[in-house]
């Protein structure tokens, strides 16, 4: 909220830019909620799926309107709730008509976002996405600022799965989007199919709903504290060994419940017991005393079997001596 | 002088020597699945997986045979414990094993053609192949299939209670198997109860 105001002295000021990094609070006081709601409703009146069926003016041209569309309810939901739309947008933003260029003077990202932009521009520097399409690829190529919301407010592994792996798929399950990058590249590259470049991958389709594709698909953070890299890697680089995740000191740890990591309790003497909740994972959540009986069953009864076959040798000698005398 | 009767048929030394090489398969890769360890692999996890799965499915086809044949042949009967003394002929055979075995005394209830099996072998064989393996392999085709599963137990992984009980018979089933392949030396030779399982002659 104190951002918020910062945001706004400072676009009052004139110098929109070099603003601190927001802590996605909301805002709280009735007047500037009330401010924002007000300005908000002037973009929604027309950028919404109900005013594209229902336009509110004549004339307006509503196969881009179609693109242009933000959902109120989801934009509540994320990060961004309680943002006006012209701290990205710019202060004439809801001028209408439009001036020309307007889609594409957004605020950067890092205007906010300085702290965490400088560790992740580096990061994305060293990704695939860089490599192939530096300056075609932005941070809303993936992140939807009128959607997304940061891992540690979504909560629920399942939640941050669904959200993180729809921005992937989004490209990477559909040609027509695969090509507004593709085509750009020399050659051409169509989209390879998810199901083939996959095809090594036990259950993939359940790897796809349980974990991110950033689990495999960014390296080991340096800092197990930070969040996931940017550096996103292609199929030659991604993690290919399961038992990084498949073991008792499971890297989900460290990623995908990494926000969760406080909670862990060896509940019941599950290891990994919080990644229980969502799912049970082979060599993660096992049970640390089954484990133990089992191990201590089987060396029991191997010793059983060759102690009694020893004996059996031993009490056959005996009556062969026995025999002969 | 020993002697020897035919007593086991073809489909059943086939099926049974399928039937140890699939376990054994899924007791291997199924241990390295679930003691999965980064620094300790005894099959690598992909393959490991992969394997346990073909393995698994080839073991309920397997398993369908056996219930089918068992049922024609009339060798279900085998399974069965028989009244008429059954607690008193388990002790007597335990009391083989535990004592008379070391005094070179014969087996108190040598197989024949109408009962392959002694009181001991009945019962748990029988809990073994009618109780424990369906458990087995119905929770292994949950795991396979996870759709199957329930979604939600007692607010964790609907999956949670079907790994449980798969990974407890899978332990039950590799404690029968290490004690079935130790009884496989107390015939009249060490080898003999191996050879019969090869040949389906008994000797005696």
């Amino acid at each position: 909220m104190r951002h918020l105001v910062v945001v706004f002295l400072i676009l009052l000021l004139g110098t929109p830019s070099a603003l601190a990094q927001t802590a996605g609070a909301a805002p709280t006081d009735p007047a500037l909620i009330e401010k924002i709601r007000k300005s908000n409703a002037e973009c929604l009146g027309c950028h919404t799926e109900a005013a594209l069926k229902a336009p509110p003016r004549e004339g307006m041209d509503l196969l881009k309107l179609k693109t242009l569309l933000v959902d109120p309810a989801a934009f509540e939901r994320s990060n961004h709730a309680g943002m006006e739309c012209k701290t990205c947008h710019g202060q004439t933003a809801n001028e209408y008509p439009h001036r020309e260029g307007l889609t594409a003077q957004v605020s950067p990202c890092g205007e906010c976002h300085a702290q965490k932009s400088m560790r992740i521009e580096a990061q994305y520097d060293a990704s695939i996405h860089a490599k192939h399409l530096k300056g075609k690829f932005t941070c809303q190529s993936c992140h939807d600022p009128h959607l997304y919301k940061v891992a540690a407010k979504l909560g629920a592994p399942s939640e941050i799965v669904r959200q993180d792996n729809a921005m992937c798929f989004d490209c990477h399950e559909s040609d027509l989007k695969f090509a507004t990058f593709g085509d750009a590249l020399t050659p051409p590259k169509r989209r390879p199919d998810l199901d083939d470049i996959h095809e090594w991958l036990p259950n993939a389709k359940l790897h796809w709903g349980a974990v991110r594709c950033v689990e495999c698909h960014t390296p080991v953070s340096p800092t197990k504290t930070l969040a996931l890299s940017h550096e996103i890697v292609g199929k030659d680089k991604a993690e290919k060994n399961c038992v990084a995740c498949h073991t008792r000191d499971t890297a989900l740890k460290t990623r995908l419940y990494r926000h969760m990591v406080t909670e862990e309790r060896e509940k019941l003497g599950f290891a990994n017991s919080i990644i229980l909740g969502d799912s049970y994972v082979i060599g993660a959540t096992r049970n640390a005393y089954f484990d133990q009986f089992a191990v201590w069953s089987v060396l029991l009864t191997v010793a059983g079997v060759m102690g009694h076959g020893a004996l059996r040798v031993f009490t056959a000698g005996i009556r062969r001596l026995l025999r002969k005398s | 002088m020993s002697e020897r009767i035919y007593m086991l048929p073809f489909w059943l030394r086939a099926w049974h020597w399928v039937n140890a090489a699939l376990i054994l398969v899924l007791i291997v890769t199924g241990g390295s699945l679930h003691f999965a360890q980064p620094d300790l692999p005894l099959v690598p996890f992909a393959l490991a997986a992969r394997l346990h799965d073909i393995a698994g499915v080839a073991l309920a086809a397997l398993y369908g045979f056996f219930v089918i044949a068992n049922i024609v042949s009339g060798n279900w009967w085998q399974y069965v414990p028989k009244p008429g003394g059954f607690i008193k002929r388990c002790l007597v055979q335990t009391r083989f094993y535990c004592w008379d075995i070391f005094w070179g005394r014969p087996h108190p209830y040598p197989p024949t053609l109408a009962a392959n099996f002694n009181s001991l072998q009945q019962i748990i064989y029988w809990f073994i192949m009618y109780f424990f393996m369906p458990i087995l392999l119905l929770t292994g085709l949950m795991f396979l299939v996870p759709e199957w599963a329930p979604q939600r137990v007692l607010g964790l992984d609907g999956l949670l209670p079907i790994a449980m009980a798969h990974t407890a018979v899978g332990l039950i089933i590799t404690l029968f198997m290490i004690g079935h392949i130790y009884l496989g030396t107390t015939g009249l030779k060490v080898t003999s109860l191996f050879r019969m399982m090869i040949t389906g002659w008994h000797e005696h």
